[in-house]
Protein backbone atom coordinates (compact mmCIF):
# COMPACT_ATOMS: atom_id res chain seq x y z
CA UNK A 1 0.00 0.00 0.00
CA UNK A 2 1.13 3.28 -0.84
CA UNK A 3 1.07 5.96 2.05
CA UNK A 4 0.23 9.50 0.96
CA UNK A 5 2.76 11.95 0.80
CA UNK A 6 1.59 13.94 3.53
CA UNK A 7 0.79 11.19 6.07
CA UNK A 8 4.79 10.37 4.64
CA UNK A 9 5.87 13.92 5.62
CA UNK A 10 3.95 13.56 8.98
CA UNK A 11 6.17 10.47 9.69
CA UNK A 12 9.13 12.00 8.97
CA UNK A 13 8.43 15.06 11.08
CA UNK A 14 7.78 12.43 13.96
CA UNK A 15 11.22 10.26 13.15
CA UNK A 16 13.15 13.46 12.67
CA UNK A 17 11.54 14.71 15.90
CA UNK A 18 11.85 12.04 18.17
CA UNK A 19 15.57 11.93 17.54
CA UNK A 20 16.05 15.96 17.89
CA UNK A 21 14.68 15.55 21.00
CA UNK A 22 16.17 12.22 22.01
CA UNK A 23 19.83 13.90 21.08
CA UNK A 24 18.49 17.18 23.20
CA UNK A 25 18.47 15.18 25.96
CA UNK A 26 21.47 13.28 25.10
CA UNK A 27 23.24 16.01 25.22
CA UNK A 28 21.92 17.58 28.32
CA UNK A 29 21.79 14.83 31.05
CA UNK A 30 25.73 14.53 31.30
CA UNK A 31 25.77 18.05 32.52
CA UNK A 32 22.23 17.66 34.79
CA UNK A 33 23.80 14.62 36.21
CA UNK A 34 26.81 16.66 37.20
CA UNK A 35 24.84 19.10 38.86
CA UNK A 36 22.80 16.46 40.31
CA UNK A 37 25.40 14.48 42.22
CA UNK A 38 27.47 18.02 43.29
CA UNK A 39 24.78 17.95 45.89
CA UNK A 40 25.71 14.29 47.45
CA UNK A 41 26.25 13.87 51.06
CA UNK A 42 29.78 14.07 52.70
CA UNK A 43 30.31 10.29 51.89
CA UNK A 44 29.04 10.90 48.88
CA UNK A 45 30.64 9.22 45.64
CA UNK A 46 31.54 10.05 42.45
CA UNK A 47 27.87 8.38 41.09
CA UNK A 48 24.58 7.28 41.88
CA UNK A 49 22.69 6.36 43.94
CA UNK A 50 23.85 9.59 45.95
CA UNK A 51 24.48 9.09 49.80
CA UNK A 52 22.18 12.23 50.91
CA UNK A 53 21.54 15.42 49.70
CA UNK A 54 24.02 18.63 51.38
CA UNK A 55 26.36 21.44 50.40
CA UNK A 56 28.97 19.44 51.13
CA UNK A 57 31.03 19.95 48.56
CA UNK A 58 30.32 23.50 47.50
CA UNK A 59 31.31 23.84 51.30
CA UNK A 60 34.57 22.36 50.80
CA UNK A 61 35.22 24.58 47.60
CA UNK A 62 34.71 27.49 49.81
CA UNK A 63 36.92 26.18 52.73
CA UNK A 64 39.31 24.69 50.12
CA UNK A 65 43.35 23.89 51.59
CA UNK A 66 46.05 25.37 49.21
CA UNK A 67 46.07 22.18 47.23
CA UNK A 68 42.69 22.29 45.70
CA UNK A 69 41.78 26.06 46.47
CA UNK A 70 39.74 26.93 43.17
CA UNK A 71 39.72 30.28 43.97
CA UNK A 72 42.66 32.45 43.02
CA UNK A 73 42.08 30.70 39.30
CA UNK A 74 39.04 31.51 39.21
CA UNK A 75 39.72 34.99 40.25
CA UNK A 76 42.82 35.00 36.91
CA UNK A 77 40.43 33.18 34.74
CA UNK A 78 37.93 36.20 35.02
CA UNK A 79 40.25 38.91 34.67
CA UNK A 80 42.10 37.29 31.57
CA UNK A 81 38.62 36.87 29.77
CA UNK A 82 37.70 40.11 30.58
CA UNK A 83 40.83 41.26 29.07
CA UNK A 84 40.35 39.29 26.11
CA UNK A 85 37.00 40.32 25.64
CA UNK A 86 38.14 43.60 25.56
CA UNK A 87 41.28 43.38 23.11
CA UNK A 88 39.14 41.08 20.93
CA UNK A 89 36.70 44.11 20.77
CA UNK A 90 38.61 46.68 19.51
CA UNK A 91 41.01 44.64 17.29
CA UNK A 92 38.40 43.43 15.77
CA UNK A 93 36.09 45.96 15.13
CA UNK A 94 39.63 47.50 13.49
CA UNK A 95 40.34 44.42 11.32
CA UNK A 96 36.36 44.60 10.03
CA UNK A 97 36.71 48.21 9.47
CA UNK A 98 39.81 47.83 7.63
CA UNK A 99 38.01 44.85 5.33
CA UNK A 100 35.28 47.14 3.88
CA UNK A 101 38.40 49.19 2.92
CA UNK A 102 39.97 46.43 0.85
CA UNK A 103 43.25 46.93 1.60
CA UNK A 104 46.09 45.07 -0.71
CA UNK A 105 46.35 41.39 0.78
CA UNK A 106 42.71 41.79 2.20
CA UNK A 107 42.13 38.11 1.28
CA UNK A 108 45.25 36.95 2.94
CA UNK A 109 44.87 38.91 5.54
CA UNK A 110 41.45 36.83 6.22
CA UNK A 111 43.12 33.63 5.85
CA UNK A 112 45.22 34.27 8.11
CA UNK A 113 42.46 34.99 10.88
CA UNK A 114 40.30 31.84 9.33
CA UNK A 115 44.06 30.08 10.27
CA UNK A 116 43.50 31.44 14.20
CA UNK A 117 40.50 29.03 14.37
CA UNK A 118 41.30 26.65 12.41
CA UNK A 119 45.18 25.68 13.94
CA UNK A 120 44.35 23.65 16.81
CA UNK A 121 45.09 24.83 20.32
CA UNK A 122 47.67 22.14 21.25
CA UNK A 123 49.57 23.59 18.51
CA UNK A 124 49.68 27.00 18.71
CA UNK A 125 49.81 26.14 22.84
CA UNK A 126 53.27 24.12 22.18
CA UNK A 127 54.59 26.26 19.53
CA UNK A 128 54.32 29.38 21.34
CA UNK A 129 55.71 27.86 24.68
CA UNK A 130 59.11 26.33 22.42
CA UNK A 131 59.19 30.10 21.58
CA UNK A 132 59.07 31.86 24.40
CA UNK A 133 61.66 29.23 25.75
CA UNK A 134 64.07 29.69 22.79
CA UNK A 135 63.60 33.46 23.49
CA UNK A 136 63.76 32.74 27.46
CA UNK A 137 60.64 34.54 28.42
CA UNK A 138 59.06 33.19 31.24
CA UNK A 139 55.26 32.09 31.08
CA UNK A 140 52.95 33.81 33.23
CA UNK A 141 49.05 33.61 32.89
CA UNK A 142 48.41 37.32 32.33
CA UNK A 143 51.02 37.69 29.74
CA UNK A 144 51.92 35.03 27.54
CA UNK A 145 48.68 33.06 28.10
CA UNK A 146 47.28 36.56 27.45
CA UNK A 147 48.72 36.71 24.11
CA UNK A 148 47.53 33.29 23.10
CA UNK A 149 43.98 33.40 23.75
CA UNK A 150 43.44 36.57 22.18
CA UNK A 151 45.18 34.42 18.60
CA UNK A 152 42.12 32.49 19.53
CA UNK A 153 39.45 34.75 20.14
CA UNK A 154 39.95 37.28 17.55
CA UNK A 155 38.68 35.51 14.86
CA UNK A 156 35.48 34.63 15.97
CA UNK A 157 34.96 38.79 17.03
CA UNK A 158 36.50 39.28 13.54
CA UNK A 159 34.34 36.92 11.81
CA UNK A 160 31.32 38.25 13.82
CA UNK A 161 32.12 41.98 13.18
CA UNK A 162 32.63 40.94 8.81
CA UNK A 163 29.33 39.36 9.42
CA UNK A 164 27.54 42.75 10.91
CA UNK A 165 29.25 44.86 8.09
CA UNK A 166 27.85 42.58 5.54
CA UNK A 167 24.55 43.35 6.50
CA UNK A 168 25.08 47.33 7.20
CA UNK A 169 23.57 49.62 5.02
CA UNK A 170 26.32 51.89 4.69
CA UNK A 171 23.76 54.71 2.67
CA UNK A 172 23.17 55.80 6.63
CA UNK A 173 27.10 56.68 6.78
CA UNK A 174 26.63 58.53 3.23
CA UNK A 175 24.07 61.09 4.71
CA UNK A 176 26.14 61.84 7.37
CA UNK A 177 29.41 62.47 5.37
CA UNK A 178 27.15 63.76 3.04
CA UNK A 179 25.90 66.29 5.70
CA UNK A 180 29.14 67.23 6.41
CA UNK A 181 30.28 64.93 9.35
CA UNK A 182 34.08 63.67 9.66
CA UNK A 183 34.73 60.14 9.30
CA UNK A 184 35.57 59.39 12.19
CA UNK A 185 32.53 61.38 13.87
CA UNK A 186 30.73 59.11 11.58
CA UNK A 187 32.00 56.11 12.71
CA UNK A 188 31.60 57.47 16.30
CA UNK A 189 28.30 58.89 16.13
CA UNK A 190 26.53 56.72 13.62
CA UNK A 191 28.65 53.50 12.70
CA UNK A 192 29.37 52.57 16.32
CA UNK A 193 25.79 52.56 17.71
CA UNK A 194 24.13 50.51 14.80
CA UNK A 195 27.26 47.48 14.97
CA UNK A 196 26.63 47.33 18.85
CA UNK A 197 25.04 44.48 19.31
CA UNK A 198 27.46 42.70 17.22
CA UNK A 199 30.34 44.26 19.19
CA UNK A 200 29.05 43.04 22.64
CA UNK A 201 28.64 39.42 20.73
CA UNK A 202 32.40 40.15 19.81
CA UNK A 203 33.14 40.53 23.63
CA UNK A 204 31.43 37.48 24.44
CA UNK A 205 32.86 35.49 22.10
CA UNK A 206 36.06 36.66 23.85
CA UNK A 207 35.13 36.45 27.09
CA UNK A 208 33.41 32.97 27.19
CA UNK A 209 36.25 31.28 24.66
CA UNK A 210 38.98 32.81 27.17
CA UNK A 211 37.15 31.73 30.04
CA UNK A 212 37.19 28.00 28.98
CA UNK A 213 40.05 27.42 27.09
CA UNK A 214 41.98 24.60 27.72
CA UNK A 215 44.55 23.55 25.28
CA UNK A 216 46.33 26.84 24.51
CA UNK A 217 46.64 27.54 28.21
CA UNK A 218 48.55 24.10 29.06
CA UNK A 219 51.79 24.92 27.90
CA UNK A 220 51.92 28.74 28.50
CA UNK A 221 50.76 29.54 31.72
CA UNK A 222 53.64 28.94 33.98
CA UNK A 223 52.96 28.20 37.94
CA UNK A 224 50.04 30.27 38.31
CA UNK A 225 46.95 28.43 36.88
CA UNK A 226 43.68 29.00 35.42
CA UNK A 227 40.68 27.77 35.88
CA UNK A 228 40.36 24.67 33.43
CA UNK A 229 44.13 24.12 34.27
CA UNK A 230 43.00 23.65 38.05
CA UNK A 231 40.47 21.75 37.31
CA UNK A 232 42.20 19.16 34.87
CA UNK A 233 44.83 19.08 37.64
CA UNK A 234 42.38 18.37 40.29
CA UNK A 235 41.12 15.44 38.17
CA UNK A 236 44.62 13.59 37.58
CA UNK A 237 44.55 13.92 41.65
CA UNK A 238 41.50 12.44 42.38
CA UNK A 239 37.80 12.15 41.39
CA UNK A 240 35.55 13.68 44.03
CA UNK A 241 32.15 15.24 43.93
CA UNK A 242 34.21 18.30 44.62
CA UNK A 243 35.02 18.21 40.86
CA UNK A 244 31.23 18.26 39.89
CA UNK A 245 30.78 21.29 42.33
CA UNK A 246 33.25 23.08 40.87
CA UNK A 247 32.14 22.15 37.47
CA UNK A 248 28.58 23.25 38.04
CA UNK A 249 29.44 26.64 39.74
CA UNK A 250 31.70 27.45 36.10
CA UNK A 251 28.26 26.34 33.92
CA UNK A 252 26.05 27.96 35.76
CA UNK A 253 28.81 31.12 35.60
CA UNK A 254 28.76 30.61 31.73
CA UNK A 255 25.01 30.62 31.60
CA UNK A 256 24.52 33.69 33.44
CA UNK A 257 27.13 36.00 31.22
CA UNK A 258 25.43 34.25 28.35
CA UNK A 259 21.98 35.33 29.50
CA UNK A 260 22.61 38.79 30.60
CA UNK A 261 24.13 39.52 27.17
CA UNK A 262 21.41 37.82 24.92
CA UNK A 263 18.89 39.76 27.43
CA UNK A 264 20.77 43.43 26.82
CA UNK A 265 20.94 42.34 22.99
CA UNK A 266 16.94 41.96 23.06
CA UNK A 267 16.39 44.96 24.79
CA UNK A 268 18.80 46.59 22.33
CA UNK A 269 17.03 45.57 19.40
CA UNK A 270 14.02 46.44 21.10
CA UNK A 271 14.25 50.05 21.30
CA UNK A 272 16.04 50.62 18.22
CA UNK A 273 13.01 48.92 16.59
CA UNK A 274 10.62 50.80 18.74
CA UNK A 275 12.65 54.14 17.25
CA UNK A 276 12.13 53.03 13.88
CA UNK A 277 8.18 52.82 14.38
CA UNK B 1 31.58 56.14 0.03
CA UNK B 2 31.76 54.88 3.85
CA UNK B 3 33.70 56.02 6.65
CA UNK B 4 36.77 54.29 5.07
CA UNK B 5 38.32 55.08 2.41
CA UNK B 6 38.80 52.04 0.01
CA UNK B 7 42.51 50.99 -0.32
CA UNK B 8 43.31 53.72 1.80
CA UNK B 9 46.46 53.46 3.69
CA UNK B 10 44.09 53.87 6.87
CA UNK B 11 42.24 50.33 5.49
CA UNK B 12 45.60 48.95 5.61
CA UNK B 13 46.96 50.23 9.25
CA UNK B 14 43.54 49.26 10.74
CA UNK B 15 44.45 45.44 9.70
CA UNK B 16 48.17 45.63 11.32
CA UNK B 17 47.69 45.32 14.58
CA UNK B 18 45.36 41.91 14.55
CA UNK B 19 47.59 40.57 11.38
CA UNK B 20 51.13 40.80 13.79
CA UNK B 21 49.45 39.04 16.25
CA UNK B 22 48.22 36.36 14.17
CA UNK B 23 51.38 35.96 12.56
CA UNK B 24 53.47 36.28 15.85
CA UNK B 25 51.22 33.93 18.09
CA UNK B 26 49.69 31.37 15.62
CA UNK B 27 52.25 31.24 12.29
CA UNK B 28 55.88 31.90 13.27
CA UNK B 29 54.75 29.16 16.38
CA UNK B 30 53.73 27.14 14.14
CA UNK B 31 56.44 27.10 11.66
CA UNK B 32 58.95 26.78 14.75
CA UNK B 33 57.58 23.70 15.18
CA UNK B 34 58.66 22.14 11.42
CA UNK B 35 61.88 23.13 12.30
CA UNK B 36 62.51 22.18 15.39
CA UNK B 37 61.16 18.75 14.03
CA UNK B 38 64.16 18.47 11.90
CA UNK B 39 66.52 19.52 15.08
CA UNK B 40 69.79 16.78 15.03
CA UNK B 41 72.42 16.58 17.62
CA UNK B 42 71.71 16.09 21.33
CA UNK B 43 71.39 19.51 22.71
CA UNK B 44 68.33 21.90 21.92
CA UNK B 45 69.21 24.71 20.40
CA UNK B 46 68.80 26.39 17.21
CA UNK B 47 72.44 25.70 16.45
CA UNK B 48 71.50 21.94 16.03
CA UNK B 49 72.54 20.26 12.61
CA UNK B 50 69.20 19.52 10.52
CA UNK B 51 68.09 15.96 9.84
CA UNK B 52 64.94 13.62 8.88
CA UNK B 53 66.19 11.52 11.91
CA UNK B 54 63.47 12.47 14.26
CA UNK B 55 60.70 11.57 11.37
CA UNK B 56 62.85 8.49 10.36
CA UNK B 57 62.43 7.40 14.30
CA UNK B 58 58.58 8.03 14.14
CA UNK B 59 58.08 5.96 11.23
CA UNK B 60 59.99 3.37 11.98
CA UNK B 61 57.58 2.32 15.09
CA UNK B 62 54.80 0.74 14.23
CA UNK B 63 52.51 1.29 16.95
CA UNK B 64 52.93 5.07 16.17
CA UNK B 65 51.95 4.61 13.01
CA UNK B 66 48.82 2.82 13.90
CA UNK B 67 48.13 5.90 16.31
CA UNK B 68 48.21 7.88 13.23
CA UNK B 69 45.49 5.56 11.71
CA UNK B 70 43.61 4.85 14.67
CA UNK B 71 43.09 8.96 15.06
CA UNK B 72 41.80 9.39 11.57
CA UNK B 73 39.52 6.67 11.78
CA UNK B 74 38.21 7.50 14.47
CA UNK B 75 37.43 11.20 13.17
CA UNK B 76 35.72 9.80 9.98
CA UNK B 77 34.13 7.77 11.98
CA UNK B 78 32.92 10.65 14.25
CA UNK B 79 32.44 13.09 10.61
CA UNK B 80 29.87 10.57 9.74
CA UNK B 81 27.85 9.86 13.18
CA UNK B 82 27.57 13.85 13.51
CA UNK B 83 27.21 14.64 10.29
CA UNK B 84 23.91 12.16 9.66
CA UNK B 85 22.71 13.40 13.31
CA UNK B 86 23.19 16.97 12.99
CA UNK B 87 21.91 16.62 8.91
CA UNK B 88 18.41 15.25 10.69
CA UNK B 89 18.04 17.84 13.85
CA UNK B 90 19.23 20.46 11.43
CA UNK B 91 16.01 19.41 8.79
CA UNK B 92 13.38 18.66 11.50
CA UNK B 93 14.32 22.03 12.80
CA UNK B 94 14.16 24.48 10.16
CA UNK B 95 11.38 22.52 7.89
CA UNK B 96 9.46 20.93 10.54
CA UNK B 97 9.39 23.15 13.09
CA UNK B 98 6.50 25.51 11.79
CA UNK B 99 6.15 28.09 14.93
CA UNK B 100 9.47 30.72 15.58
CA UNK B 101 9.11 30.37 19.04
CA UNK B 102 9.78 27.21 19.25
CA UNK B 103 12.43 26.77 16.69
CA UNK B 104 13.96 29.33 18.56
CA UNK B 105 13.53 27.17 22.03
CA UNK B 106 15.43 24.41 20.33
CA UNK B 107 18.10 26.60 19.19
CA UNK B 108 18.56 27.97 21.94
CA UNK B 109 18.65 24.27 24.37
CA UNK B 110 21.34 23.09 21.49
CA UNK B 111 23.45 26.59 21.46
CA UNK B 112 23.78 27.29 24.95
CA UNK B 113 26.11 24.22 25.90
CA UNK B 114 28.10 25.63 23.45
CA UNK B 115 28.29 28.77 26.15
CA UNK B 116 29.97 26.03 28.63
CA UNK B 117 33.22 24.72 28.72
CA UNK B 118 33.89 21.59 26.61
CA UNK B 119 35.91 19.92 29.72
CA UNK B 120 33.26 20.23 31.73
CA UNK B 121 31.03 18.66 29.18
CA UNK B 122 33.81 16.15 28.93
CA UNK B 123 34.06 15.48 32.93
CA UNK B 124 30.10 15.37 32.93
CA UNK B 125 30.21 12.04 31.13
CA UNK B 126 32.40 10.19 33.21
CA UNK B 127 29.93 9.86 35.99
CA UNK B 128 27.45 8.55 32.86
CA UNK B 129 30.04 5.94 31.70
CA UNK B 130 31.77 4.16 34.57
CA UNK B 131 30.93 0.87 35.71
CA UNK B 132 28.40 1.98 37.96
CA UNK B 133 27.84 4.98 36.11
CA UNK B 134 23.90 6.08 35.03
CA UNK B 135 23.92 4.13 31.52
CA UNK B 136 25.07 0.53 33.59
CA UNK B 137 22.32 1.31 35.99
CA UNK B 138 19.70 2.00 33.43
CA UNK B 139 20.60 -0.87 31.46
CA UNK B 140 20.52 -3.03 34.78
CA UNK B 141 17.03 -1.68 35.17
CA UNK B 142 15.31 -2.26 32.22
CA UNK B 143 16.62 -5.83 32.10
CA UNK B 144 18.84 -5.19 29.35
CA UNK B 145 21.55 -6.39 30.67
CA UNK B 146 22.43 -8.50 33.99
CA UNK B 147 26.02 -7.50 34.75
CA UNK B 148 27.64 -3.58 33.92
CA UNK B 149 29.17 -3.38 30.77
CA UNK B 150 32.45 -2.03 31.44
CA UNK B 151 33.07 -1.02 27.78
CA UNK B 152 31.67 2.31 28.20
CA UNK B 153 34.63 4.33 30.50
CA UNK B 154 38.09 4.35 29.53
CA UNK B 155 37.13 3.36 25.89
CA UNK B 156 36.77 4.38 22.18
CA UNK B 157 33.20 3.69 22.44
CA UNK B 158 32.76 5.93 25.13
CA UNK B 159 34.85 8.97 24.02
CA UNK B 160 32.84 8.77 20.94
CA UNK B 161 29.76 9.18 23.13
CA UNK B 162 31.30 12.19 25.12
CA UNK B 163 32.72 13.97 21.33
CA UNK B 164 29.47 12.98 19.71
CA UNK B 165 27.38 15.17 22.17
CA UNK B 166 29.96 18.13 22.00
CA UNK B 167 30.55 17.95 18.30
CA UNK B 168 27.47 17.31 16.84
CA UNK B 169 25.73 20.91 16.36
CA UNK B 170 29.12 21.80 14.70
CA UNK B 171 27.73 19.74 12.13
CA UNK B 172 24.29 20.87 12.40
CA UNK B 173 25.04 24.78 12.44
CA UNK B 174 26.04 25.52 9.10
CA UNK B 175 23.17 23.09 7.44
CA UNK B 176 20.75 25.00 9.29
CA UNK B 177 21.80 28.23 8.37
CA UNK B 178 22.27 27.05 4.55
CA UNK B 179 18.46 25.32 5.19
CA UNK B 180 16.84 28.95 6.14
CA UNK B 181 18.41 30.62 3.04
CA UNK B 182 16.88 28.17 0.80
CA UNK B 183 13.85 30.01 -0.90
CA UNK B 184 10.67 28.38 0.10
CA UNK B 185 9.21 28.95 -3.65
CA UNK B 186 11.73 26.78 -5.02
CA UNK B 187 10.65 23.60 -3.25
CA UNK B 188 6.89 24.63 -3.91
CA UNK B 189 7.77 24.69 -7.73
CA UNK B 190 9.66 21.26 -7.66
CA UNK B 191 6.39 20.18 -5.66
CA UNK B 192 4.21 21.73 -8.14
CA UNK B 193 5.84 20.62 -10.75
CA UNK B 194 4.80 17.10 -9.51
CA UNK B 195 8.74 15.96 -8.01
CA UNK B 196 8.10 13.13 -5.08
CA UNK B 197 9.00 14.65 -1.88
CA UNK B 198 12.84 12.22 -1.97
CA UNK B 199 13.58 13.13 -5.26
CA UNK B 200 12.92 17.18 -4.18
CA UNK B 201 15.17 16.68 -1.32
CA UNK B 202 18.16 14.93 -3.37
CA UNK B 203 17.39 17.30 -6.36
CA UNK B 204 17.15 21.10 -4.70
CA UNK B 205 17.57 21.00 -0.71
CA UNK B 206 20.39 18.39 -0.61
CA UNK B 207 22.70 20.31 -3.12
CA UNK B 208 21.92 23.93 -1.97
CA UNK B 209 22.62 22.88 1.77
CA UNK B 210 26.01 20.82 0.83
CA UNK B 211 27.81 23.78 1.35
CA UNK B 212 26.85 23.77 5.06
CA UNK B 213 27.63 19.97 4.91
CA UNK B 214 31.17 20.65 3.95
CA UNK B 215 31.93 23.39 6.39
CA UNK B 216 30.23 21.69 9.21
CA UNK B 217 32.28 18.20 8.64
CA UNK B 218 35.34 20.61 8.75
CA UNK B 219 34.44 22.04 12.14
CA UNK B 220 34.19 18.34 13.15
CA UNK B 221 37.29 17.04 11.56
CA UNK B 222 38.99 19.81 13.49
CA UNK B 223 38.01 19.52 16.51
CA UNK B 224 37.92 15.80 16.86
CA UNK B 225 41.51 16.02 15.75
CA UNK B 226 42.94 17.95 17.92
CA UNK B 227 40.92 17.39 20.72
CA UNK B 228 43.30 15.37 23.47
CA UNK B 229 40.81 16.82 26.40
CA UNK B 230 37.97 14.66 25.96
CA UNK B 231 40.47 11.67 24.96
CA UNK B 232 42.46 11.94 28.64
CA UNK B 233 38.73 12.41 30.50
CA UNK B 234 36.94 9.58 29.40
CA UNK B 235 39.45 7.57 27.96
CA UNK B 236 41.96 7.59 30.62
CA UNK B 237 45.43 6.79 30.67
CA UNK B 238 44.36 3.59 28.19
CA UNK B 239 43.72 5.60 24.98
CA UNK B 240 45.18 8.22 23.45
CA UNK B 241 45.08 10.01 20.18
CA UNK B 242 47.84 11.96 17.93
CA UNK B 243 47.81 15.14 20.01
CA UNK B 244 47.98 12.72 23.44
CA UNK B 245 51.04 11.79 22.26
CA UNK B 246 52.60 15.39 21.42
CA UNK B 247 51.41 16.13 25.23
CA UNK B 248 53.08 12.39 26.39
CA UNK B 249 56.40 13.49 24.51
CA UNK B 250 55.91 17.26 26.05
CA UNK B 251 55.65 15.81 29.62
CA UNK B 252 59.01 13.64 28.93
CA UNK B 253 60.97 16.67 27.53
CA UNK B 254 61.28 15.01 24.49
CA UNK B 255 60.28 18.26 22.64
CA UNK B 256 61.81 17.26 18.97
CA UNK B 257 59.96 14.31 18.83
CA UNK B 258 56.58 16.23 20.11
CA UNK B 259 57.35 18.28 17.20
CA UNK B 260 57.47 15.73 14.57
CA UNK B 261 53.70 14.65 15.89
CA UNK B 262 52.89 18.20 15.78
CA UNK B 263 53.70 18.90 12.38
CA UNK B 264 52.20 15.55 11.58
CA UNK B 265 48.76 16.49 12.67
CA UNK B 266 49.05 19.40 11.18
CA UNK B 267 49.62 18.07 7.65
CA UNK B 268 46.55 15.85 8.25
CA UNK B 269 44.70 18.78 9.28
CA UNK B 270 45.87 20.73 6.15
CA UNK B 271 45.07 18.21 3.64
CA UNK B 272 41.88 17.77 4.84
CA UNK B 273 40.98 22.04 4.84
CA UNK B 274 42.35 22.27 1.49
CA UNK B 275 40.23 19.19 0.06
CA UNK B 276 37.17 20.79 1.48
CA UNK B 277 38.04 24.67 0.12
CA UNK B 278 38.26 22.64 -3.64
CA UNK B 279 34.44 22.28 -3.06
CA UNK B 280 33.00 25.53 -1.37
CA UNK B 281 33.95 28.82 -0.85
CA UNK B 282 34.00 29.72 2.41
CA UNK B 283 34.23 33.13 1.58
CA UNK B 284 30.95 34.09 -0.29
CA UNK B 285 29.18 32.21 3.09
CA UNK B 286 28.37 35.52 4.99
CA UNK B 287 27.72 37.32 1.86
CA UNK B 288 24.35 38.84 1.87
CA UNK B 289 22.74 36.67 -1.03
Amino acid sequence: MRLGWKLRSNLVGWVLGILTVAFLAYQWLPILTLGLLSFAGPTGGTTFPMNGVSFHWYEELWQASVMNDFKPPLLRSSLLAAACALTTIVLSVMAAQAMRGKFRGNSAFFYLMLLGIMAPGILVGFGFAIMMRLLGVELSWNTTTFLVHVSWTLPFGFLTMLAVFNRFDSRIEEAALTLGASRITTFRRITLPLILPGVIGAGLFGFSLSYDEYPRSMFTTGPDQTLPLAVMGQLDRQLTPEIYAIGTTTTVFSLIAVLLCTSALWAMRRSTSYRKT
Amino acid sequence: MSTIRVRSAASYWLAVPAAIWMLGVVVVPILLLGWVSLWGGRSFSPASPLTFDNYTKFFANKTYLQLVLTTVTHTVGLMAVTGVIGYAIAYFMTMKVRHSAWRLVLFLAFVVPFWTSALIRGIAWVPFLGVNGVINQALMFTGATHSPIEAFLYSRFGISMAQASLYTMMAAGPVIYMLNSIAPQLREAAMTLKAPPLVVFWRIVLPLTLPGVVIGQVLVFLNVMADFATVATVGGNKHAMLPNLVLLFYEGSQHRAASVVAVLLMACMLIGVVAAMKVVDIRRLGAER
